[in-house]
């Protein structure tokens, strides 16, 4: 026996308060990794952007939207600069009527350069055909097109809250993509079939969301990105244009606020934690108080009381933190697949990082080792005579 | 003022040409001690200038009314408290002049201790409770082992040594706690109440273990009892009332 047997025995003393705590540090473990796996692939977004292309919107918000003679203001600006391809696109917001609860990105792009921008985007030369001769053409993620439950030469028809009306598309391929870049849950169909519908407003008419174009040198984004805005800094509408990883960072910045709410719930959770364990910890110590006098009384040193209590408090927040990990990789192994099937556009990964699960273990360990500071302490400060309690 | 046992007193009527007995060397001696605890801002005096000298070897009861500083004396005796004022010398040592460290240290050494409650760790077995002081010192696993089986040898349960506490009667328990405070071979015991919660056929076994304890191994057994049957036992009674040994 050592005297870090008798630290782990005591963890046996009350065993239902000490499966009780590890479960609960478990669990806020769990959801405390659950948030980070979600805050982290969120920013992820940013990091699987294509670095040779750049993206070009309103300067002041994505809301507004651009004039479609600027797609070709653009490439004059910019191909002295050396950008091949420019493309443009809109947002939809396409829903299937046979299930509406079904999210998906869907744009409006410009059929003649999109797959010269986004060449990452696989389809057969067939497909390619059929995308370029039929204005109701569409292309859909493979991932999308399973829910959809459609596949090539399927009609479907959508709805969307901005532009009113059915709107029907033929699928003309059901792509998949190389890179993360893009991801397989997108419905791209051809911005003419919006623009040419009889029922969009004047004002709709000749407008687009935002402007894509391929570089042939990436390290030179930052100095085109600022060539384009100057060429559009006289106009009516001024533009902002910066890497693709920066615009998609830019738009996770539009949810910055929930991403703030769910890290400051994640120190919350860290909080509910070390208060669980400082609870256990300081109830297992105040039962014990005649025993720490006992010990003391055969010799045992303050540091030894405080040795004892902080090791049962580390074991317990290990175990927990283990079970929290455990939990924590079986959840996010078994949803993470779908998560980034569904939503790959935003989470275009979905799992538990080493580091991240190195952090959550540690945070366990920190809060036990937080949590029997106090105990701890007023443990070993105890006088004997005090922790017998017996004054005759 | 001690009472001597009746055995004690025929020794000494044996007359003028019995060469006397050398009185044997004090190994507690407690000079000028006075004891004080404050209640908030009021002083309570528990023990006044009390002197205490017990000889080494000696068995020795110490009885008195609750609150009369029974525990408290013993208290300082084993170095688990300090005097307000005086002086504690045990086994040639001021124990007063020690840090808390090296105080905590010199009991470890010199004293073993007997609880009315047992006080066993519920989790550990009577092994690993007996060997809880041994840990403490430099000695090997195999030689805390050894020591372990003799110690409980001794208080007659070899057989009850992978049990836990709660598998033991209370007489068992008491007598693992003895083993505990004798395993680490201290000259003096101190016993509080040692048969407090036990039947009068435990008590008695724990009785004679102290007294094997005390005639076998030389022990110095310095007990607090209410109990008249245990002090009974004792070489020497002693009575305190309002801190003060009558």
């Amino acid at each position: 026996m050592t005297i870090l047997t008798l630290a782990a025995r005591n963890l046996t003393r009350n065993k239902t308060r000490v499966v009780l705590t590890v479960l609960g540090v478990g669990v806020a473990v769990l959801a405390f990794m659950l948030i980070r796996v979600v805050v982290w692939a969120w920013s992820m977004g940013g990091e699987v952007a294509a670095k040779d292309r750049i993206g070009t919107r309103d300067k002041i918000t994505f809301v507004n939207r651009l004039p479609l003679r600027y797609a070709q203001d653009l490439k004059d600006a910019a191909a002295p600069l050396g950008v091949t391809h420019v493309t443009y696109m809109d947002w939809f917001g396409g829903k299937d009527p046979r299930n509406d609860s079904l999210f998906f990105g869907a744009f409006a792009v410009d059929h003649a350069t999109f797959l010269d921008v986004y060449n990452e985007l696989s389809i057969s030369p067939e497909a390619r055909e059929r995308w370029k001769s039929d204005p109701q053409a569409a292309l859909v993620g493979k991932n999308l097109a399973k829910k959809l439950q459609v596949k090539e030469g399927d009609k479907i028809t959508l709805i969307s809250p901005i532009y009113p009306g059915d709107w029907e598309f033929h699928v003309a391929a059901v792509y998949r993509s190389t890179a993360k870049s893009f991801d397989e849950s997108s419905f791209i169909f051809r911005w003419d079939y919006l623009n040419n519908n009889k029922a969009l407003p004047a004002s709709q008419k000749d407008r687009i969301g935002w402007l894509a174009a391929k570089l042939t040198d990436p390290g030179r984004s930052a100095e085109i990105s600022k060539a384009i805005d100057k060429a559009f800094d006289d106009r009516d509408q001024q533009t902002l244009s910066m890497s693709e990883r920066d615009l998609n960072t830019s738009f996770v910045g539009m949810v910055a606020a929930v991403l703030q709410i769910l890290n400051i719930a994640s120190f919350v959770i860290l909080l509910i934690l070390g208060l669980i364990l400082g609870n256990t910890i300081a109830m297992g110590v105040r039962e014990r108080t005649y025993e720490h006098g006992v010990l003391r009384a055969l010799g045992f040193m303050p540091r030894h009381i405080t040795m004892f209590v902080v090791a049962e408090a580390l074991f317990i927040g290990a175990l927990g933190g283990a079970f929290g990990l455990a939990l924590a990789y079986a959840l996010v192994g078994a949803i993470g697949p779908r998560v980034v099937e569904d939503f790959g556009a935003m989470f275009p990964f979905f799992e538990i990082t080493p580091p991240s699960a190195l952090v959550g273990f540690g945070l366990a360990l920190l809060a036990g080792l937080i949590s029997s500071l106090i105990p701890s302490y007023r443990a070993s400060r105890l006088e004997v005579v005090n922790a017998l309690r017996r004054i005759g | 003022m001690a009472e001597a046992k009746p055995e004690a007193k025929q020794a000494e009527d044996k007359g003028p040409y019995r060469t006397p007995a050398p009185e044997p060397k004090a190994i507690v001696r407690l000079t000028g001690i006075d004891k004080t605890f404050w209640r908030g801002k009021e002083p309570v005096k528990v023990l006044e200038n009390l002197d205490l000298d017990v000889p080494d070897g000696s068995f020795e009861a110490l009885m008195g009314p609750s609150g009369s500083g029974k525990s408290t004396l013993l208290n300082l005796i084993a170095g688990l408290d300090r005097p307000t004022k005086g002086s504690i010398v045990v086994d040639g040592q001021d124990i007063a002049k020690l840090s808390d460290g090296d105080l905590a240290q010199w009991r470890s050494r010199t004293i073993g201790f007997i609880f009315q409650a047992y006080n066993l760790m519920p989790v550990l077995t009577a092994a690993q409770n007996v060997e809880l002081p041994l840990l403490l010192t430099h000695l090997g696993r195999a030689e805390r082992k050894r020591r372990v089986e003799i110690a409980l040898r001794a208080v007659g349960l070899e057989d009850r040594m992978q049990h836990y506490p709660k598998q033991l009667s209370g007489g068992q328990e008491q007598r693992v706690a003895i083993a505990r405070a004798i395993v680490n071979d201290p000259k003096i015991i101190v016993a509080d109440e040692p048969t407090g919660d036990l039947d009068r056929q435990s008590a008695d076994d724990v009785l004679t273990l102290l007294e094997k304890l005390n005639k076998e191994f030389k022990k110095t057994i310095f007990m607090v009892t209410h109990d008249p049957h245990a002090a009974e036992r004792a070489s020497v009674v002693r009575k305190l009332d309002k801190g003060a040994l009558q």
